[in-house]
């Protein structure tokens, strides 16, 4: 394609009260190479007239496009011109929101603004989506509890074929098990029938579910549109085509032998599990002699939110265990049921159920740390507590104590056992083999043919469940196609189970829909550009291969890495690791963005600051000072990357080698709390940082120069004072000596 | 040290149905205590008394001064984010407490329930329809005083009045006496001994923060209610007075009678009536307009107190029937109407209630209260601040 430029200016939005128009026309069209009077401006471009003045060019034959006017995260649908390379500069947010009006700094960083976007354009190429041949549109449920069944009938109901594969016999799960549901409905008054039986029928018999008992997945190899997923089980092997993933895999009971010191191995003491099996049999009895029992203690957080077994709420129990009172209450209007608890936590409409248990006057409750359960000698015992609402120490008889314990997510005995796996192969040959044959395997979920491993990866503070970065993206997993749903991304009911399962069902479909089209999964969901590397000059370092956090690319026999495509989320992580500088968008490339920073004006006088801003929380950040008319220093020039991930580090000796006084690297927070949007890019970002130094030692220049922020898109308020403090601190160090050369 | 905890669900059931239907609702935000004016600071009430109500712990809840300490003020029920009424739960709670120490304990249980008024009630009326009959009022009509209604002839009083009340007071005494001290030895019993603090002066204070209503005028979304209370409190003083002197009165009469003294001058303390009868009719107004303060002030703060159990609606009518009763009698005897023999009839039968009664009605609460207050200030539990 040949380009045709055309550069637009918009003066709406105080952008020609801040900045002289015509002296930016002027410097964009040299910067451009068109002539000065070709360039456009408009009072409000954005307006139906001023599109229609673009609309035209495109027409004409003008096909890339550079406009200036407002944040590129607005009026994207205005500023929308399919077969053109557009790009977009924030002359409003970045300038004049930003700058005092009418000084020469303002104008210059105006200047270069439009400078690094015309850059951009000159360097960038125009996209192509990358569709691959023969993909499939059906998905795959792992699991057939109540989120597993969920999954498959919201997918077919949706029009797409489903596999649903449960490991057990019969399909139900957990909730196939239960005598009966706490409420569903208001007034949530009266215990429901268990409601999975009818929801089993219908799956077993929508024509679009194709159901497997008794079977596991024994190899999940490709990519989203292209998985082939090997089924084993009832004594046969199949592998079928899939597109998309729901693992719904659930959980189990946390172990309760590791509970004696809640009494656990005593005849008359037994879990939340167990105490519904009970009921389903019929009686509420003391185990030890068959007596009908009374007086019932429920221990809530039953090694769980204990640092020594799960740090976590299971979310669940303190319902279940109400519901398990009812069922004592309703053998026998003299009977009792204790509840000791941390807290009561009924999340939702489970809190109108706790209010109507409260109420009930033989539901005792109180607060408190249960420290241990004696025997009372005649078959009862002695439940005994702290700091409860009743007195400082108590001791109450019970003759049935009933340990409310929490959820284990099926991904954590794989995770662990991998993990352990690992730690013993960096110890070497002798260690990995002495741990293969002393740890027992557990059963995987996918066996995943990726060379990052052969299950979901662990993330620290996620306690085993399969992370999600859940704060702005749930059921994403770190491999693309694969949502988790249910207890096995977090703890919950099962009416949130339900709803996941929903979620995790949409989400998968919007995976094959996406492939189908060639652009990307999530989160970049518009993107059709697609990392395209130069695979002559490439090493085999496996640098990509290891950093990608979603594991999109995998070795050939010969150690030379390749994309699996649809895996990959485009954040550039890839990019960013490569020594070699190899992989390149269309329209991001370690050449675009360094062409741009030596783009920027450098004069003597004046100190330069390039921000490497991620496009996720900074960026927006950025915006949202500006909409609050908070100053930036105009020795600031921001440019947008897709992923801190994908810095790569010469843009760092691009920089200072052309005179930039100072530059920041603006990412998400990274560790337990992590914001970042492809998971481990702002973590990567800094690893490759703390190497920084080194290169700025080479160059013999201040390793204060360069620094790496971590703001969250909240912290928009504090955003330009830390970027001012930082330009102030690097204008005590000085210019930058490269500056003279 | 590990205190056994033996959750009662009679007693919990009990509490519930003697008013405390709320009782469940608290989930001991200790809003409650926080807002309470007149609790003391160290293990303050109601919240704790509404978990040990919720676990059934009656014998925590009996032998514990705070039950009484609580004056009702419902600044915690107006507060309470639950709608869980300490102020309500705390009166079934006392209640059933004078329930458990009054004697005999089956009179207290049938003061509680309205479907053992009418029982209660025949007993004076009874007493009084014999005793009128006796006298053959019925057929033979009453005896006036040159043509004027004069109560003294119609019912003579040292036999019909006089002793018939001392009596009724003497049982009522002795029944608040007794279970006064089982509450007493209970309170003791719960706190681990009888204290060693100064008893005349705990007595004394209990007095001086009485006579003032030191304690209702902490009260803040009922604080109408100090001035009710006082109107009420004082008239029951005045009228007591006025009951002295105007006995004090005949007691040369009852002298001339017996035969004691047969020179006797049968009027020479007439001269008494000058003044226990502005008492009287200045205290019988007071009681009449505390009382109708005090129900007014219930429809007032219904909202925000409640409105009250059966037992608070007894004694409240009762009262106000007494004081009712009294005036009109009164009026109607000097309009010389003979409608003032049933209203005075009527009168006494309420005044033998209130009196009968008193150690298992709401009216045991000056005994039982009072304890409470003298206790905790023994102990050190309250200083009235």
């Amino acid at each position: 394609m040949e380009k045709k430029f055309g550069v637009y200016i918009c003066k709406g939005c105080n952008i020609a009260e801040t900045v002289d128009i015509e002296k930016l026309k002027k410097s964009a069209s040299i910067a451009a190479k068109i002539p000065a009077d070709s360039v456009r401006e408009h009072q409000i471009l954005c307006s139906p007239e001023g599109l229609e003045l673009i609309k035209n060019d495109v027409s004409a034959g003008t096909n890339t496009l550079i406009i200036g006017a407002c944040s590129p995260r607005v009026k994207f649908e205005e500023f929308d011109f399919p077969g053109a390379i557009v790009e977009r500069v924030n002359l409003r947010e970045f300038v004049s929101w930003t700058s005092d009006p009418m000084t020469e700094a303002t104008q210059t960083l105006a200047d270069d603004y439009m400078k690094m976007g015309i850059i951009k354009t000159q360097k960038g190429s125009l996209p192509e989506p990358n569709i691959l041949p023969d993909l499939s549109n059906s998905i795959l449920v792992i699991g057939g509890g109540i989120t597993g069944l969920t999954a498959a009938l919201e997918a077919a109901n949706a029009g797409y074929q489903v596999t649903l594969v449960e490991k057990e016999a019969e399909l139900g799960g957990w909730s196939a098990k239960l005598y009966k549901e706490a409420p569903r409905a208001y007034p949530y008054e009266k215990l429901d029938e268990p409601m999975i039986f009818d929801t089993i029928r219908e799956v077993e018999a929508h024509s679009g579910i194709k159901v497997y008992k008794s079977t596991m997945v024994e190899k999940t190899d490709g990519q989203p549109g292209l998985f082939d997923v090997t089924l084993t089980g009832n004594g046969s092997t199949e592998t079928i085509k899939i597109g998309a993933i729901v693992m719904a895999a659930g959980w189990t009971p946390y172990d309760a032998t590791k509970l004696g010191h809640l009494g656990y191995g005593h005849p008359n003491v037994i879990t939340n599990v167990q105490m519904e099996e009970m009921a389903k049999k019929g009686g509420i009895v003391r185990p030890s002699d068959g007596k009908p029992a009374m007086k019932v203690a429920f221990i809530q957080c039953a090694g769980s939110r204990d640092a020594n077994h799960l740090p976590y709420c299971s979310s669940f129990c303190c319902a279940t265990s109400l519901k398990q009172a009812k069922y004592v209450r309703e053998k026998s209007a003299d009977a009792i049921a204790m509840i000791f608890y941390k807290d009561i936590r009924t999340p939702g409409q489970s809190e109108l159920f706790y209010k109507n248990m409260q109420n009930d006057p033989g539901v005792l409750l109180t607060k408190g740390d249960v420290t241990g359960i004696a025997d009372a000698g005649n078959g009862n015992l002695f439940v005994e507590a702290e700091n409860t609402l009743l007195g400082e120490k108590i001791s109450v008889e019970a003759d049935l104590v009933v340990l409310a314990t929490g959820i284990v997510p099926a991904t954590r005995a794989p995770q662990e056992y991998l993990d352990g796996l690992s730690e013993a192969g960096k110890k070497g040959d002798d260690a990995k083999k002495a741990y293969l044959e002393e740890t027992a395997k557990p059963d995987y979920i996918l066996n995943l043919g990726y060379r990052q491993g052969p299950e979901i990866p662990t993330l620290e503070g996620a306690y085993g469940f399969a992370d999600s970065n859940f704060i702005c993206f749930q059921y994403e997993t770190r491999r693309t196609g694969i949502y988790s749903a249910g207890c096995v991304r977090q703890p919950m009911n099962m009416s949130e189970a339900a709803q996941d399962a929903s979620g995790a069902a949409l989400k998968a479909i919007q995976c094959v829909e996406h492939v189908a089209k060639g652009i990307a999964v999530h989160p970049r969901a518009w993107d059709v550009t697609y990392p395209d590397p130069m695979m002559i000059r490439c090493t085999s370092c496996k640098r990509c291969t290891e950093e990608c956090p979603f594991g999109a690319i995998d070795e050939d026999e010969k150690g030379t890495p390749f994309y699996r495509i649809n895996r990959c989320r485009r954040c550039g992580t890839c990019m960013g690791a490569c020594p070699e500088r190899i992989v390149a968008f269309k329209d991001f490339s370690v050449d675009i963005v360094g062409s741009m920073i030596k783009g920027v004006d450098i004069n003597e006088d004046d100190f330069r600051i390039i921000v490497l801003a991620c496009e996720n929380d900074a960026c927006p950040a950025l915006d949202s000072a500006a909409i609050k008319r908070m100053k930036l220093n105009p020795a600031v020039r921001i440019i947008p990357v897709r992923c801190l991930g994908s810095t790569n580090l010469v843009w760092v000796t691009d920089a200072f080698s052309t005179g930039i006084d100072g530059m920041i690297l603006l990412g998400c927070k990274y560790g337990e709390n992590y914001q970042c949007h492809f998971v481990k890019g702002s973590e990567l970002a800094n690893y490759r940082f703390s190497k920084v130094k080194e290169t700025l030692d080479k160059l013999q220049l201040e390793s204060d120069r360069c620094q790496l922020m971590q703001v969250s898109i909240s912290d928009y308020d504090k955003l330009p004072q830390m970027i001012n403090d930082f330009v102030e601190r690097v204008e005590e160090i000085g210019p930058n000596p490269f500056k003279e050369f | 040290m590990t205190e056994q905890i033996k959750p009662d669900l009679n007693f919990i059931n009990s509490v519930i149905n003697a008013g405390g239907e709320s009782l469940k609702k608290c989930y001991q935000c200790s809003t409650c205590t926080v807002v309470c004016n007149v609790t003391p600071d160290d293990k303050p009430f109601p919240r704790k008394e509404m978990v040990q109500a919720q676990w059934g712990m009656k014998d925590k809840l009996f032998g514990n001064p705070d039950i009484w300490l609580c004056h009702q003020c419902s600044d915690c029920t107006a507060y309470c984010p639950r709608g869980a009424k300490p102020g309500e739960v705390l009166g079934a709670i006392r209640k059933l407490s004078i329930e458990e120490f009054s004697v005999p304990g089956f009179l207290a249980r049938m003061v509680n329930q309205p479907k053992f008024l009418l029982v209660l009630l025949a007993a004076p009326v009874l007493l009084y329809t014999l005793i009128i009959a006796s006298q053959g009022f019925f057929t033979d009509g009453v005896p006036t005083e040159n043509g004027k209604i004069v109560f003294g002839k119609f019912l003579f009083s040292l036999y019909y009045v006089d002793t018939v009340f001392t009596a009724a007071a003497l049982f009522a005494v002795f029944s608040l006496y007794l279970g006064v001290t089982k509450y007493w030895r209970a309170m003791a019993a719960a706190n681990g001994g009888v204290s060693s603090g100064d008893f005349g002066k705990a007595l004394s204070d209990t007095f001086m923060d009485i006579l003032g209503h030191n304690r209702f005028k902490k009260c803040e979304v009922t604080k109408d209610r100090a001035t009710a209370h006082m109107l009420v409190f004082y008239s029951f003083i005045g009228l007591f007075i006025t009951t002295i002197l105007a006995f004090a009165r005949v007691i040369p009469e009852y002298i001339h009678h017996l035969h004691l003294s047969e020179g006797i001058d049968v009027h020479m303390l007439d001269w008494l009536a000058y003044i226990y009868k502005p008492i009287g009719n200045v205290s019988a107004a007071a009681l009449v307009l505390g009382i109708f303060l005090m129900m007014s002030n219930r429809f007032k703060n219904q909202g925000k107190a409640g409105l009250g159990s059966y037992y608070d609606w007894l004694f409240i009518s009762l009262v106000a029937g007494v004081g009712i009763s009294g005036l009109l009698a009164q009026f109607l005897r000097m309009a010389n109407t003979v409608a003032a023999y049933p209203t005075y009839v009527a009168h006494l039968c309420l005044v033998f209630f209130l009196f009968a009664y008193a150690p298992f009605s709401k009216m045991a609460h000056m005994a039982y209260r009072t304890t409470a207050l003298v206790y905790s200030r023994q102990t050190g539990r309250d200083t009235g601040n």
